[in-house]
């Protein structure tokens, strides 16, 4: 069997790390001051550019870029602190999400000399935001079976096909997209490459998709004879599935798949008061007793990929149990509030929680569903 | 004992001796009513039962979180006699320099609908009117799970008092409760591991169908999260009311699932007494029922969550439930 508890050796965060904490603290209380909990709980799905570059002037953007390319040359630990942070109170991190979890650190890893030179900087400056482009309309969880193209041209590449889901691609400068360079679809995971698509190019159409709650927050992206220059391939052509399966530790093993509904969960534990009674102190005692493992197994990742180790089983197993709390929390708490036909029902909560309910549904989907991180894990546990 | 390539050499050890000593047939034959005089006088012999004792006395000085993979072993070979029981207690008494008559077999008895291998132990540490205390002890009631345990103990005479307690043996019971769940656990995913690719129906081991794939993916998964957060309850110094509380709720949860998935999985074949997958469960589900159930433990952790007032959950877990916080 392949895995165990070796998988997830118990890790502390160090000092250095920790002695950032209060500073973050600090700083999202004076940001977020009179910013209720409703909107709070969009945390890593709110949009602000504003705060971003307050974040930016900070040093906290690229906070493991090395400090030659302009980030602060910390460590994963740092970045968990931070992250932790953030996404407890609700901060409005998605400007800078994408790029600050995995591009620069794609960038930094598989890039050019040259591209680092350029981009890393103005990532940390708060100035370059950046999204994902892999989901297409016929490639979801098959992702291999990706069908925009690019060829190659004088002078670089032609780029034709479509993106779809690509989470704020309309507010962002950059997408790093996963593409067929050769053979057809039934190539699978060989021939796929990755490219640095600047979004402001001839060719490309970014449309706005709208869900259920009026919010806007994904996109299609059409890309239509878009010459991308020579340097807009990220790392080696061809070995683009190697490279976004590295980007998915990153993705799937931080704090954010674990802390989406802490904001309406805090919220709703303060309204308890002091002396609760035992059903709610139960259902609340629930979560942190499921909570707790998971932030252990969070931290035992960050000291893996620290070491330059890619615990993707391991992301797959926390983000498949983290996302699953994730979407109970509302739930439960819904359960909870309606249980009390006469209230008092607080307004704020509501909001909160109408709010999560009805986004809840999406926190197993983005990043890989549940079906398809089960089928990771059992490849791990060496039944496929 | 601080090396870690030592403990970890320890544990390999003892894992070693326990496959020889504690086989199926075995435990069957305890279960069976047995006496347990041999097996315990083997297990006392192996030196372990005393691995958390200093050195001074002859102990090999681990700390919880040291002596926590030898808990998850027992856990994991279903010992059937109250060894981690009894490591864990001659440690308590000893830091009240209480030594434990030679060779006496030591059941951790916190309030609790029973006590896991009472049937087989001639002595108690039970919290008392705010005390400590050892006594002598023989079973009493049922047998529920036909494991040795009781639903109750009569308690003979009072061996040592050494030290005001309010509910640390409960504490201690109901973590070493959660580690030897989540080391029967382990033990019963791989099995169910084992049994789904040996198993062949529709022409395939069982482990090539998808449906099969996923649930051994949520077994794997509620295993890890229960081994993860036990070994939080043996991080610090002595056993923390919170981290107890998480470790024993979890390892609840989890075992619903483990069970059923695994039982599911294994087909009527695992419920029969002659294969060795009951064994395990049913050890598992007498846990359960011990030393407090999921809502009795979350309750708790959700007025210490409150308690301590943090500002949000993530700080609670931080300060109360890391291992870097113990
Ligand atoms: C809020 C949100 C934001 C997103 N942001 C981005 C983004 O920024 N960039 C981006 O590229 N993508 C993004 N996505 C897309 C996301 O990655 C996909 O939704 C996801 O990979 C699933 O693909 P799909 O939606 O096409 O579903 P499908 O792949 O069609 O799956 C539908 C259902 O079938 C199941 N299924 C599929 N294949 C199998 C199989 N082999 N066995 C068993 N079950 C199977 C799935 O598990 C799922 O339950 C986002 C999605 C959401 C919801």
């Amino acid at each position: 069997m392949t895995l165990n508890l070796n998988n997830f050796p118990p890790a502390t965060i160090p000092d250095h790390a920790e002695a950032l904490r209060s500073d973050v603290k600090a700083f999202i209380a004076e940001q977020l001051a009179g910013v209720p909990p409703h909107i709070r709980a969009r945390t890593w799905s709110g949009f602000d550019a504003n705060f971003s570059r307050a974040m930016a002037r900070r040093g906290w953007i690229g906070l493991t870029v090395p400090v030659e390319y302009g980030g602060a040359g910390l460590d994963a630990f740092a970045r968990f602190v931070l992250v932790e942070e953030l996404l407890a109170a609700g901060a409005p991190v998605a400007a800078h999400w994408i790029g600050d979890r995995q591009s620069a650190p794609l960038l930094l890893h598989y890039g050019t000399e040259a591209q680092r030179r350029d981009l890393l900087p103005r990532i940390c400056n708060g100035e370059l935001f950046f999204c994902i482009g892999m989901s297409e309309p016929n490639s979801g969880s098959d992702l291999a079976s990706v069908r925009t193209r690019a060829e190659r041209v004088a002078g670089g590449w032609l780029l034709n096909g479509q993106k779809i889901w690509t989470t704020y691609a309309h507010k962002s400068h950059y997408m790093i997209a996963l593409v067929r360079t050769s053979g057809t679809s039934d190539d699978r995971q060989k021939g796929l490459s990755q490219f640095l698509i600047d979004l402001s190019l001839p060719g490309i159409t970014v449309r706005p998709i709208m869900i259920g709650t009026g919010d806007t927050d994904f996109n299609e992206v059409f890309f239509e004879d878009v010459l991308l220059p020579d340097d807009a391939l990220v790392g080696t052509e061809g070995n683009g599935w190697a490279q976004v399966n590295a980007e998915l530790a990153f993705e799937r093993s931080g704090p954010e798949r674990i802390y989406s509904s802490l904001v309406l969960l805090d919220l709703w534990a303060r309204l308890l008061g002091d002396t609760p009674d035992p059903l709610d102190a139960g259902r609340l005692g629930r979560f942190v007793a499921r909570l707790a493992p998971l932030r252990e197994m969070s931290v035992a990742m960050t000291a893996l990929l620290a070491k330059g180790e890619h615990p993707i089983t391991e992301a797959a197993l926390f983000k498949d149990m983290g996302t699953e709390i994730e979407q109970q929390i509302p739930v439960e708490i819904a359960d909870a509030v309606a249980q009390r036909l006469d209230g008092p029902h607080d307004p704020e909560l509501l909001q909160t929680l109408a709010y999560l309910m009805q986004l809840n549904h999406v926190f197993s989907l983005r990043g890989g569903t549940r079906e398809i991180l089960r089928g990771m894990i059992a490849r791990g546990l060496g039944l496929r | 004992m601080s090396d870690d390539t030592d403990t970890a050499l320890l544990v390999e050890g003892f894992r070693r001796q326990l496959a020889a000593l504690v086989t199926p047939a075995v435990i069957r034959e305890i279960e069976d009513g047995a006496s347990p005089q041999s097996l315990w006088a083997s297990l006392d012999e192996t030196g372990f039962v005393d691995a958390m004792l200093p050195e001074s006395l002859d102990g090999a000085g681990l700390d919880l979180a040291q002596a926590f993979p030898l808990v998850l072993a027992a856990g994991e070979h279903a010992v059937p006699l109250p060894f981690a029981e009894t490591m864990v207690a001659r440690a308590m008494l000893a830091q009240h320099n209480v030594l434990v008559p030679a060779g006496a077999a030591i059941v951790l008895a916190g309030r609790s609908a029973l006590i896991p291998c009472a049937g087989v132990a001639g002595h108690a540490l039970l919290d008392r009117d705010g005390q400590l205390v050892l006594v002598a002890c023989s079973a009493a009631g049922s047998d529920l799970f036909r494991t040795r345990s009781a639903t109750g103990i009569h308690v003979g005479e009072t061996l040592a008092t050494p030290a005001a307690s309010d509910d640390g043996v409960l504490l201690a019971s109901a973590a070493v409760a959660a580690a030897l769940m989540a080391g029967a656990m382990t033990r019963v995913m791989e099995m169910t591991l084992s049994h789904a690719s040996d198993r062949q129906q529709f022409g395939r081991p069982l482990g090539k169908f998808q449906a099969i794939q996923q649930q051994l993916a949520v077994l794997a998964e509620q295993v890890l999260s229960a081994q993860v957060a036990a070994r939080t309850a043996f991080a610090g110094r002595g056993f923390d009311a919170t981290r107890v509380a998480a470790a024993k709720c979890r390892a609840n949860e989890a075992a619903t699932s483990v069970c059923n998935i695994a039982h599911a999985i294994h087909g009527a074949i695992g419920a029969t007494a002659e294969f060795d997958l009951q064994l395990y469960t049913r050890r598992i589900k007498q846990w359960q029922l011990a030393f407090g159930s999921e809502s009795y433990w979350a309750e708790r952790l959700g007025r210490a969550r409150i308690a301590a007032r943090a500002d949000t959950t993530a700080d609670f877990l931080r300060l109360h439930l890391a291992t870097g916080s113990a």
